[in-house]
């Protein structure tokens, strides 16, 4: 336990890692504990928070046994941290599991394939220690057909999956869940490197399923029967999420709309019709009855002329995805006018910042806002959106938490303004999309913009920074980001004591991702105490040798120090990609050729 | 500390003194305000591709990205990162590996969204069957974009024509633009604007009444004298 640790900082443990030593003894507490363990569990079963809940199981022996008795949910922040056995061991009565693998960057193709993260480990062991296993949601992943078609007849009162970034399965895979799962209540397929054989797996649904609450298959590409998907949502009578795939047409979702007006949550196939003529009026009722609706995305292809058919809804959404569909600023001006209720909006930067300002002037109670680029590689489009277009939603928008903006040009003053305009902020991530780039106005470094962000909004969980940015940036960063868990940077930094600033700093850092940044082993080993407390830090093409990582590896054996070879063979005592993270599941067994644990 | 681990301090040390080796390639740079001698080239370790091209233009184009020149103090300005910098574009015109940071899902989508936005249809209430521009990158008819280059600079952009009324207008805001890239003297009266007509000649701008030009405009090149 901590405790017995001296080298490691007295802080609050919130990953299960913590407290699963099973080595260390714990202060044994006399029975002045006057509730029999029955009473105890039951009171604490009404814990949801994983952090509580590893809070709890450091007070004493008898609350340890009492809350993993009954623990239901076990979250793994990092699949390697911990091993399969070692959890079976800890918690005997788990009925829902959510799971991590591969370092955040893998998503951007910073992590080469093969790298690990397979999932299969974990279904063998949890078949034997949790026959009654209901819920598993994976993200990033390593997921086979083979262990698809595993869960689905291991476990037979199988209910809710959920695949966010994962890889290695196809639609194959996706039929044997649909066949044998007969308690399905949900199925969650988004955003996985999925190899699409087919829409078939749909029509595997058999008759009898009929507890459907959650079907999302908008990422899959390959059209599936009509026919099967109208008669599974028409006997899905609890049916409240459905995201549809592109191939679905506006005739047939206005067809399945009448089957579920209990829906809450709409992804729409294509919303347009190749009809030149003909009236839209005949969609114009389609959503009428559909009076829970909460959120709506999907709009593949919408057009000025089909938009409206929405509006009937817009009033009471309050999480709108247009990030699939190219929408002109004046779109959106008239589509958002309807749409005052919104909290969560995510839109493609082809509304410029005129539609940006349609969104600070008719949604005041705004809460998060994602801009992504419809051209992120085109050099040569002057469009998207500016500091401008930023300025304007922070004015309209005061209770902006959550930011994600990509844009190509940025100032500090601006920056400044937004932080004054938004102090609650709690994720704040600007993507400035050509690397370096100084305020286009002033030509200074951006590190008066993150300085104004850290200082002003004290709230601040998450952050990315981008741009031109000194080593002034890092350091306001470690003065005043004491809330900040997550920080990725990226093409930025002068020296070591940038990243320095950064681990001296900020207490309750977890996650630290860098990129092509030039800090090296002083940077590196300066953390050398704060990493047992982080969940990973990522560093590559940095200024790191091999030997200081052999060096943090020596003096900190519960870190893996993890060192991905380049492929170039060139420079054997330069460390290209590093990954530590803590665990108590030892060095991994299943690394590929190409990674070195040190 | 144990003795292979008081060797191993020492090693790490000495490597901490050392400017890094292999991955510094020295680069021409046209800019004599840059004074860095050893630069880390952007190119990730797994490429196979080659770290270094030219540009279109034959310039060199590897800007120095990181300098580790120890000497600058925390007032000199930072010329690392500068913001001439060009990204390492591979076949598909990718740019850097893993940049902008997308989900490699959303990028795929993107890329074929794009495939389909050049097709040219307008599908606006108050669209006119003979008065196409085939420039038209968008649906609505209220955006008319052409693509713009100027001599000297890499970069091409694309504006939005109907944002102007003459062509006094429109080359002031391109001097302004382009502005950015190179350094451009006496408020851009060097510079002419050459535009290529739809049948495909090259003309000097202000020959057409404005309304005429901006439906026959193909692309625009303001040219130095």
């Amino acid at each position: 336990m901590p405790t017995m640790d001296p080298n490691r900082k007295k802080s609050k443990p919130v990953d299960l890692v913590d407290s699963v030593d099973s080595r260390v003894e714990l202060t044994e507490s006399t029975r002045s504990c006057p509730f029999p363990d029955e009473v105890l569990e039951r009171v604490l079963s009404l814990i949801d928070s994983h952090k509580d809940r590893s809070s709890v199981s450091l007070v004493c022996k008898d609350w340890y046994n009492a809350e993993r008795w009954s623990r239901r949910h076990v979250f793994i922040g990092n699949c390697y941290s911990v091993s399969p056995e070692i959890v079976a061991a800890r918690f005997p009565r788990i009925r829902s599991v959510t799971l991590k693998g591969k370092p955040r960057f893998s998503d951007f193709n910073l992590v080469p394939e093969d790298w690990g993260a397979d999932v299969h480990p974990w279904l063998s062991v949890f078949s034997s220690a949790y026959p009654f296993l209901e819920e598993l949601r994976l993200k990033r992943m390593a997921v086979s057909d083979e262990s698809l078609e595993f869960l689905a007849t291991s476990f037979h009162g199988f209910k809710a999956l959920s695949l966010l970034s994962c890889d290695g399965f196809s639609t194959d895979g996706l039929k044997a869940i649909a066949s044998h799962c007969k308690n399905l209540t949900e199925l969650d397929i988004q955003e996985n490197g999925i190899d699409d054989l087919g829409g078939h797996w749909l029509s595997c649904f058999p008759e009898s399923q009929t507890s459907l609450e959650v079907l999302n298959f908008a990422s899959l590409n390959s059209e599936v029967s009509f026919d099967a998907l109208e008669k599974l949502v028409s006997r899905c009578k609890s049916l409240r999420v459905l995201k549809l795939n592109r191939n679905i047409s506006l005739d047939q979702l206005q067809k399945l709309l009448l089957h579920c007006p209990q829906l809450m949550e709409l992804g729409t196939g294509t919303f347009m019709q190749e009809l030149i003529s003909g009236p839209v009026t005949e969609f114009k009722n389609m959503f009428s009855n559909c009076r829970k609706l909460v959120t709506v995305s999907g709009l593949w292809d919408a057009t000025p002329l089909y938009l409206p058919v929405i509006y009937p809804v817009c009033a009471s959404l309050t999480f709108l995805n247009l990030s699939y569909a190219t929408l002109q600023s004046s779109e959106l001006a008239n589509l958002l006018f309807h749409c005052r209720s919104l909290r969560r909006l995510w839109l493609l930067d082809t509304v410029g910042d005129k539609g940006l300002e349609a969104v600070g002037s008719c949604c005041p109670l705004l809460e998060e806002l994602r801009v992504f680029p419809a051209d992120p590689f085109d050099q040569e489009i002057f469009l998207g959106v500016t500091e401008s277009g930023f300025v304007s939603v922070s004015r309209g928008c005061p209770k902006l938490r959550h930011v994600l903006y990509f844009c190509r040009q940025m100032t500090n003053a601006a920056v400044a303004t937004i932080a004054r305009n938004c102090p609650d902020f709690t994720h704040f991530r600007l993507c400035i999309m050509n690397p370096g780039q100084p305020d286009y106005l002033t030509k200074e470094p951006m590190d008066e913009a993150f300085g104004a962000i850290v200082k002003t909004c004290t709230k601040l969980q998450r952050l990315a920074v981008s741009g031109l940015l000194t080593d002034r940036t890092f350091e306001y960063i470690g003065q005043h980001a004491k809330n900040m868990e997550t920080l990725s940077v990226a093409f930025a930094g002068n020296s070591d004591l940038g990243m320095e600033c950064v681990l001296k700093g900020c207490p309750k850092l977890r996650k630290l991702e860098i990129r092509d940044c030039p800090f090296g082993n002083a940077a590196l080993l300066s953390g050398l105490t704060k990493y047992e407390s982080m969940r990973s830090l990522w560093m590559s093409a940095c200024n790191v040798t091999m030997n200081a990582c052999r060096m943090l590896a020596k003096e900190k054996p519960r870190l893996n120090v993890e060192v991905m070879r380049d492929e170039e063979g060139s420079d054997d005592s330069q460390a290209h990609k590093v990954y530590v993270y803590r665990s108590v599941a030892g060095p991994r067994r299943d690394a590929p050729p190409f990674v070195l644990t040190l | 500390m144990s003795k292979g681990l008081s060797l191993l301090c020492k090693k790490v040390q000495a490597e901490m003194l050392e400017l890094p080796n292999k991955r510094i390639r020295k680069h021409r740079h046209t800019h004599a305000h840059h004074t860095m001698e050893l630069e880390l080239s952007l190119s990730p370790p797994n490429q196979t591709r080659h770290p270094i091209k030219k540009s279109r233009h034959g310039d060199p184009c590897r800007f120095p990205l990181v300098s580790w020149n120890h000497d600058e103090d925390d007032q000199q300005p930072n010329t690392f990162f500068t913001g001439d910098y060009q990204p390492d574009l591979d076949d598909d015109g990718e740019g850097v590996i893993g940049w902008p940071p997308l989900h490699s899902w959303r990028k795929r989508l993107m890329e074929e969204n794009q495939h389909e936005r050049v097709e040219v249809f307008n599908r606006g209430e108050h669209h006119e069957e003979g008065d196409i521009n085939i420039n038209v990158m968008n649906r609505n008819c209220n955006e008319l974009f052409v693509k713009v280059k100027m001599d000297g600079v890499g970069i091409a952009r694309k504006i939005d024509l109907n944002a102007f009324h003459s062509y006094q207008t429109l080359t002031t805001a391109l001097i302004h633009m382009f502005d950015k890239y190179v350094e451009i003297e006496e408020d851009g009266a060097a510079y002419k604007l050459m535009y290529q007509h739809r049948d495909g000649h090259w003309h000097l701008g202000g020959d057409l009444p404005w309304e005429m030009f901006i439906r026959s405009v193909k692309r625009i090149q303001m040219v130095r004298n």
